[in-house]
């Protein structure tokens, strides 16, 4: 299979990769591992005019800054991001979730920016379109969808699997643009739009994810759902950050599911259970139960929503009770 | 045309060639410099018949412009032996009867060989972790499993000792 023909531009530095995105703007696209932009440019459902390729800027190793926070660069490879202590000691979430990511290959690749910037998908858009004799959907500047039949907008599910871990660690972005340096919560990364996932304009451009300092105690998991345990994309993905008091009280609870909608969605009446309570089993069950009641998933790949919402409380049970034992462990 | 000189390294050997910015490093391999060792299977990153090592990690060339490959080290399938002797990994997958219709087999030995040079002594985990991206629909599996176990012996054998992965 072929690209179709580009511009390459090659920056060095941030600043420069800055200049060419405000210079192109819409008629360029950042390319960092290249595992998701070539694809559906070999698809032929994007074709950019300019394509800005990161791989020749250096990233960083994670570092811990002055106000204790864990600072990852956006370049930095899932491959690093699994590989780093300073990761696996202060964000095992991150770490746990990027290495869920497709192959040793992609991951090897693929940024940890590129990650949160996927495109969202879906079975008809995720293909070649070239001997489909059917109307475009609205992804493809078309009106309809056909993964929900007679939808009215596009469905495609966001299915990126270190962005629940970001944002279940609440973390931030900080985004470069010719206009200088903005810092957002990573939820605001994200617009519940699939046809527009990432609220970024196409002159900006991420540069580091900062994860704030986290109470003494606190447990993590990952938990991924996928049809075959790897190079899947999830079919349910679930992070849960757990922090608790001496006595065993949950201080703060974080639960958030991916590759259910748009964008990572928290399960916040599950976490309003949890906190201020003594946690056991049988309170994490009632909390997975709670976050399979209110997400509404969005059915996608062939998974039915009533299927999806049982592995929603599966899969929040099994990362609840993941980073509870590593609550106690630590 | 719109064409660049890219310079790459390839086993070894350095090679400039004149390419237009979309060719991808598998299309330089295949058609540019006659390596054909490395398959294009899916050419969307779901197979990993593709793989190459860049500077020792195992990418997809498929999916890795020739263009952003300047200055690193690639080694395909056709650098692995040397002089004529095959590598641990190489005549194991022999050995095991890993090899069928023999699509995969380039990527999975460098998959293999990349993780044996990491670590040695992988768990079957590991294995399991580091081939994911790599689809054989011929073996099922089980024989390159063994392979790889062989390789380890032989790697970690007081004979072996020091010998390339």
């Amino acid at each position: 299979m072929h690209l179709p023909r580009f511009k390459l531009l090659q920056p060095r530095s941030l600043n420069e990769a800055v200049e060419f995105i405000d210079r192109y703007g819409a008629s360029a696209r950042l390319g960092a591992g290249g595992t998701d932009l070539f694809v559906r440019m070999k698809y032929r459902v994007a074709s950019p005019e300019y394509v800005v390729s990161l791989k020749q800027i250096p990233a960083k190793a994670p570092s811990i800054d002055e106000n204790g926070a864990l600072s990852v660069e956006a370049l930095t490879t899932l491959r690093d991001v699994v590989r780093s202590d300073v990761v696996a000691n202060r964000a095992p979430v991150l770490a746990e979730a990027a290495h869920t990511v497709a192959s040793a290959q992609i991951r090897t690749m693929g940024t940890l920016g590129g990650n949160l910037c996927l495109e969202t998908r879906c079975l008809y858009y995720n293909q070649s379109h070239t001997f489909q004799y059917v109307e475009p959907c609205f992804k493809r500047d078309g009106d309809r969808c056909y993964f929900v039949p007679k939808g009215k907008r596009c469905w495609a599910v966001f299915m990126g699997d270190t962005a629940p871990a970001l944002v279940a660690l609440d973390a931030l972005v900080e985004v470069e643009s010719s206009a200088g340096r903005r810092t957002m919560p990573i939820e605001r990364l994200y617009t519940h739009d699939s046809l527009c996932p990432v609220s970024l304009s196409p002159a900006e451009i991420i540069s580091t994810v900062v994860i704030p300092a986290s109470g003494r105690r606190t447990g993590e998991a990952f938990v991924k759902s996928s049809p075959r345990g790897g190079l899947d994309f999830a079919i349910v993905s679930a992070a849960a950050v757990l922090e608790a008091g001496d006595d065993g009280t949950c201080s703060r609870a974080a639960v958030v599911l991916g590759s259910i909608a748009a964008m990572p969605v928290r399960a916040s009446q599950a976490e309003a259970l949890l906190q201020g309570k003594v946690l056991t089993r049988d309170l994490i069950q009632e909390a997975a139960r709670t976050a399979s009641a209110e997400i509404r998933p969005v059915m996608h790949h062939g998974h039915s929503a009533s299927y999806l919402r049982r592995c929603v409380e599966v899969i929040t049970e099994d990362a609840l009770s993941l980073a509870f034992e590593r609550l106690v462990i630590r | 045309m719109n064409k660049n000189i890219v310079a790459l390294t390839v086993n070894g050997e350095e090679y400039d060639l004149a390419l237009e910015p979309q060719v991808t490093l598998l299309e330089a391999l295949r058609d540019h410099l006659g390596l054909t060792g490395t398959k294009e299977g899916c050419g969307t990153g779901e197979c990993g018949s593709c793989t190459v090592l860049m500077d020792d990690k195992p990418i997809l060339s498929c999916l890795t412009l020739a263009a952003d490959c300047r200055g690193s080290q690639i080694v395909t399938i056709e650098g692995l032996a040397q002089g004529g002797k095959l590598t641990a990994v190489q005549e194991a997958f022999l050995e095991k009867g890993a090899v069928q219709c023999g699509f995969c087999t380039p990527g999975m030995v460098l998959s293999v060989t990349a993780l044996l040079d990491e670590n040695p002594q992988p768990s079957e985990e590991d294995l399991k972790k580091a081939l994911e991206g790599n689809l054989c629909r011929c073996t099922g599996y089980n024989k390159i499993v063994e392979a790889v176990h062989q390789a380890v012996e032989t790697i970690s054998s007081p004979e072996g000792e020091g010998r390339q992965a």
